[in-house]
């Protein structure tokens, strides 16, 4: 018989977030695949207990990644939750990529690549907290990327965790046929990084990856092997799903009674 | 009397640093050549090294001016803001980081080095970014006033500098405030506005005139634009009205240079006057033993302003 283990209650926040998420995008469209499956990522770093944004930072490196943080800082009360209807319009804070005018983003980004560095620096900056960073696995594909990991190393910000949305999908396709990043942890540790791989849907796997990053005295770098479109079963490994314009109302009914 | 520019940055840092803890340098492995040895030896904690990853030191920049910083991110121009344009627009000027870009090199100025290491575009690539503000000294003096004045800013902002060793021009009883001009000599006749050493030119060709019979009553205005962004647009609009005459002269491309952001600074308040501009007219540079070689060759040399200033006076 297998143990029973008690769901983590981080599993209810982030279902409803799911939710707001996906209400939010067939209102407005937007990169959903992604948003659902580094959703879970966020909700631990927001809802863990485990940091203090008034001190700590979060920098949103794949800046399209937007519906996902925005919907957690809006359950997290940085602003109304109404505001997520005007996701992406004229009128609206919320940029479609992610921005700083929106309370709670310290950092406006769109274009892959410069996030981690960004934070490398707020890390360097502020020694005293942490700095959590967000990457996506395609993004890795930019050289800057790796301009950073040796950054990274040579300043020891053991203060620094970058946690890679290990969703294996990019716009035009799987990230292995597109440009292959084969043994990802392998070459973080090449170049002096702490790595650990967890189930980027399984909280307590999260939280404990957090809680020992914080820790720690190297860069730390988190790979979450997530599942683009995670929770509904069409968007799924489709990366057709990597944004969306106009979801139908079919399809969104569906995908509600799968959340 | 001649100083160098670089060696003038290096020095004014160093002595800010000594007064504000918040003053950081990140710098792409030159170190050297913007005459830091002395702030990294003295301010070692502020000194980052970044080595040859310029898109990487705009972000870190960026991230470190974030945590109050004031940041100078230090390479060559070529290189930043050439590299690493896209991560300036999104790190730096999107999220308007207290970073100041110090592009050495700029020009033909850095003359051996050839096409690669004469910077002819940074001022296109750094004028058209909304935040940024661009500034072009005239000589070691203004160059030390610029980055004292950009220092307590808190905006973004791009200051060229050249390689060689160039001619004492600024008037020490004038201070640099952004978004203004001086005018270095008064004339009737024909405005010449640019930027940077090369405006030692126009001086010479003063003096030439002087000593020509048929053009010796002509006076030159001569113009130091060293606010590139923002304009000065009284003095120049004033200037351009009483002369009617406009060369610019600057050691960039035509496309994007201070002849454009001028040309369309009096189109736009509906004054006409005859204009020329001289500048690298849609070419790469190329390796010579002095600057004054390739300032001929390009046609911005003094001759060739020489020659503008009589054409442009029969006009």
């Amino acid at each position: 018989m297998l143990p029973f283990i008690k769901a983590n209650p981080l599993q209810k926040v982030s279902q409803d977030l799911r939710h707001d998420l996906l209400d939010m995008i067939y209102k407005n469209g937007g990169h959903i695949g992604g948003s659902l499956s580094s959703i879970d990522l966020i909700t631990a770093v927001y809802f863990g207990n485990l940091f203090n944004f008034k001190k700590d930072h979060f920098i949103l490196s794949a800046g399209h990644l937007a519906p996902a943080l925005y919907t957690v800082l809006a359950n997290a009360g940085y602003f109304s939750k109404k505001l997520l209807d005007t996701y992406s319009s004229f009128d609206s804070i919320l940029q479609h990529h992610i921005s700083r005018d929106v309370p709670g983003v310290e950092y406006s980004s769109g274009s892959l690549g410069q996030g981690l560095s960004f934070a490398c620096g707020l890390a360097l900056g502020n020694p005293k907290h942490t700095t959590i960073c967000l990457t996506s696995d395609g993004e890795h594909q930019e050289g800057q990327i790796w301009e950073s990991l040796l950054f990274a190393k040579k300043y020891k910000l053991g203060n620094l965790i970058n946690i890679v949305d290990f969703n294996q999908f990019q716009i035009d396709g799987p990230v292995s046929e597109i440009m292959p990043l084969d043994n990802l942890a392998a070459k973080y540790i090449q170049f002096g990084w702490t790595v650990t791989t967890v189930d980027g849907h399984n909280f307590n796997q999260i939280i404990s990856a957090l809680k020992n990053a914080k820790k720690s005295d190297y860069p730390n770098c988190i790979i979450a092997k997530t599942t683009i479109g995670k929770g509904v079963s069409f968007m799924e490994n489709n990366f057709k799903y990597h944004d969306v314009k106009n979801l139908s109302e079919v399809l969104y009914n569906q995908a509600k009674s799968e959340l | 009397m001649t100083n160098s520019i670089r060696q003038s940055f290096g020095d004014t840092l160093t002595k800010l640093a000594k007064n504000n803890k918040n003053i950081f340098v990140v710098n792409a492995d030159l170190k050297s050549s913007l005459f830091l040895n002395d702030f990294a030896k003295k301010f070692p904690r502020c000194f980052i090294e970044c080595g040859v990853a310029e898109n990487n030191a705009a972000a870190i920049a960026a991230g470190l001016a974030q945590t109050g910083k004031t940041v100078f991110l230090t390479s060559f121009a070529c290189f930043s803001p050439a590299i690493n344009w896209n991560t300036i627009k999104q790190s730096i000027c999107y999220n308007n980081s207290n970073v100041k870009i110090i592009g050495s090199h700029a020009g033909l100025m850095s003359t051996d080095l050839g096409a690669t290491h004469q910077m002819l575009e940074d001022l296109a690539l750094m004028r058209s970014l909304p935040n940024m503000e661009v500034f072009s000294p005239l000589d070691a003096l203004e160059t030390e006033k610029i980055v004292k004045t950009v220092s307590f800013s808190k905006k973004p902002a791009y200051i060229r500098l050249v390689r060689p060793s160039t001619q004492n021009l600024f008037d020490p009883k004038f201070d640099f405030t952004i978004g203004k001009s001086h005018i270095l000599q008064p004339g009737k006749n024909i405005t010449i506005i640019g930027h940077g050493p090369i405006l030692e030119e126009a001086f010479q060709v003063q003096a030439k005139l002087n000593l020509d019979d048929k053009y010796k009553k002509i006076t030159l205005e001569i113009i130091n634009c060293s606010s590139i962004k923002p304009l000065d647009t009284t003095t120049i609009l004033k200037s351009v009205k009483k002369t009617g005459r406009l060369i610019c002269l600057e050691d960039h491309q035509k496309n994007g240079g201070l002849g454009e952001a001028v040309a369309s600074l009096i189109l736009t308040n509906n004054l006409s006057c005859k204009f020329i501009h001289l500048a690298v007219d849609n070419s790469f540079g190329r390796s010579a033993k002095t600057y004054q070689e390739l300032y001929n060759y390009y046609g911005i040399g003094v001759n060739d302003l020489l020659s503008a200033v009589k054409k442009i006076i029969l006009k």
